[in-house]
């Protein structure tokens, strides 16, 4: 799982650079949260465009996480990229006055899908891309908000476990804070990643690597070591998450419909 | 003989605009003196075209874009990758090697790989020849990306008596993992194989790969020169835009050929014999 990290530091900025260079565009914009994807995403933003060319968007709700807000300014300071605060508190307390409720991943994901649309708005504003933050692991397992924190222009990190963006993120030397923190989707105050999947990053990581990379079966991968529910679970995540990793069906009637045989490359014409 | 790899990233369905990129290398090789220059495969159209197959497809002895790359053949060898259309409505994934202002021959893709990231046979016929011809670099055979991995294809080219074996690629690197060559894991593959078909043909083998991205898949680069004793001669940078130069010296092919004697003693009688007693028992 170890990976050549110069050499996909290289990759990423090309993919970066070149697929926004097709489409049009010089700028990017990167909804930065202070945790490790979203700091990862902006170095190699600010790398392959220039640091004037890319606009951090810090987006937390009300003071819940002063410390993580303070880590993304001090991120932005270090690349030398653009950067603006916005607090999405009043959208989100806005909407649930109107319709209360006590389930908190309700909230957690409006939250999500508020700061999506405050990327997509300064997307047209900036004439700038949006450059995802989703990992291969919560890409995988479903561990993200549909058309939330997924949604995105273009995606560097998505075929990155996240124990490899974390060797990514030491190699290009960003805060130690940041390297150490505890992953959290920062649905409610103190939750972490690890416990809510009930599963360290490393143990998942090695988990799905055999069985998406490796293709090994269930069988094969339990008895390389791993306890068999844990690997039923990570599949049953993996299957119930499909949704999230497809556009949505279209119900076929004619001879040629957009996703079943209407088959136009992304890259067209680019 | 200086031979050009263009390692260049063509804009998907866009023929006119990749002429255009044709003729700034062809231009370019032409004042550093090459003879012949070469391109990746479908470096007319870019590779994952899917529907726009046909709307980027042209007919060798009509279409204006081909017409164009034949008329500069008179300046210079070209060697380049492109849809073709047939009469009969087929497409093939092609190659075409032309010189003094003529096509001296096309290659239809034999094998389209199907599998995974690649969809080749839902859009293309497959060819079903190899087929060596004399160019300017003595005996030559293409090859389009997959062929090359076949150990068959290699086989066929050198009962061609090929002397020079170019490949046209359009290869995805996949596995960056535990790399340590600032490469992708599969480059690796292309090279194995350049080595092993050079050395065992007693022919020069020369590898244009492309490079750029499309839908999120990056080419891996790494064009390369092998010479007849299966020493790498030039390679181009990995996962990049290159442009590669390497001086053939046709007498490496006679020299490698006195020290072994492969080629000599290739029997493709016996080879014919037993594949066609295999072949009636041939589980498809």
């Amino acid at each position: 799982m170890k990976i050549d990290c110069a050499f996909v530091e290289r990759v990423l900025c090309a993919f970066v650079r070149e697929e926004l260079g097709k489409a049009g565009f010089r700028r990017g914009v990167v909804g930065l949260s202070g945790g490790l994807d979203s700091s990862v995403s902006a170095a190699l933003a600010a790398e392959a465009l220039g640091p004037k060319n890319v606009l951090g968007l810090i987006l937390p709700y009300g003071r819940s996480y002063a410390a993580d807000t303070e880590d993304a300014r001090d991120l932005a300071r270090r690349l030398k990229i653009r950067f603006r605060v916005l607090d999405i508190a009043p959208m989100v307390d806005a909407y649930f006055r109107a319709v209360p409720s006590k389930i908190r991943t309700l909230k957690g994901n409006k939250m999500a899908r508020e700061r999506m649309s405050v990327l997509y708005d300064f997307s047209a504003r900036e004439k700038a891309l949006i450059i995802g933050t989703s990992n291969k692991t919560e890409l995988l397992i479903g561990y993200g908000t549909v058309h939330g924190d997924m949604a995105c222009a273009l995606n560097p990190l998505g075929d990155l476990y996240k124990t490899q963006v974390r060797q990514l993120a030491a190699h290009l030397r960003l805060p130690e804070r940041i390297l150490k923190k505890k992953p959290t989707a920062g649905l409610w105050p103190g939750q972490t990643d690890e416990d809510e999947i009930g599963l360290s990053y490393d143990e998942l990581d090695r988990i799905l690597y055999r069985l998406v990379d490796l293709r090994l079966s269930k069988a094969e991968v339990v008895s390389s070591g791993f306890a068999r529910a844990k690997v039923e679970r990570i599949l049953v995540m993996i299957k119930k998450s499909q949704f999230k990793r497809c556009m949505p069906p279209i119900a076929k009637i004619s001879s040629r419909t957009i996703g079943h045989d209407f088959l136009y490359p992304y890259d067209w014409g680019r | 003989m200086l031979i050009a790899l263009a390692q260049i990233s063509p804009v998907l369905g866009e023929v006119d605009k990749n002429l255009r990129l044709h003729i700034k290398f062809i231009d370019k090789a032409l004042q550093k003196g090459a003879n012949v220059i070469v391109f990746p495969e479908l470096s007319l159209t870019g590779y994952r075209l899917r529907d726009l197959t046909a709307e980027a497809a042209l007919v060798p002895e009509t279409s204006a874009p081909f017409g164009e790359l034949v008329r500069l053949s008179r300046r210079i060898s070209i060697v380049a990758g492109f849809v073709e259309a047939t009469a009969s409505g087929r497409f093939y994934n092609a190659a075409a090697f032309l010189s003094g202002g003529r096509i001296l021959h096309i290659h239809r893709k034999v094998f389209l790989p199907t599998f995974g990231m690649f969809e080749e046979a839902r859009f293309f016929a497959p060819g079903r020849d190899f087929r060596t011809f004399d160019s300017p670099l003595g005996r030559t055979g293409l090859m389009i990306c997959r062929d090359f991995l076949q150990l068959s294809s290699g086989s066929l080219l050198q009962a061609g008596g090929a002397e020079t074996i170019i490949v046209l690629s359009a290869a995805p690197g996949r596995g960056g993992t535990e790399g340590q060559g600032h490469a992708f894991a599969t480059s690796r593959m292309w090279e194995l194989m350049g080595e092993t078909l050079s050395f065992f043909t007693s022919a020069f083998v020369v590898y244009c790969n492309r490079s750029g991205f499309e839908d999120g898949a990056a080419f891996a680069g790494g064009s390369f020169v092998y010479t007849p004793l299966g020493r790498l001669l030039a390679k181009a940078a990995y996962a990049e835009k290159d442009f590669l130069f390497a001086e053939i010296d046709r007498r490496e092919i006679l020299r490698a050929r006195r020290l072994w004697s492969w080629t000599r003693d290739d029997k493709p009688e016996v080879a014919l014999r037993v594949l066609q007693r295999v072949f009636h028992r041939h589980e498809d």
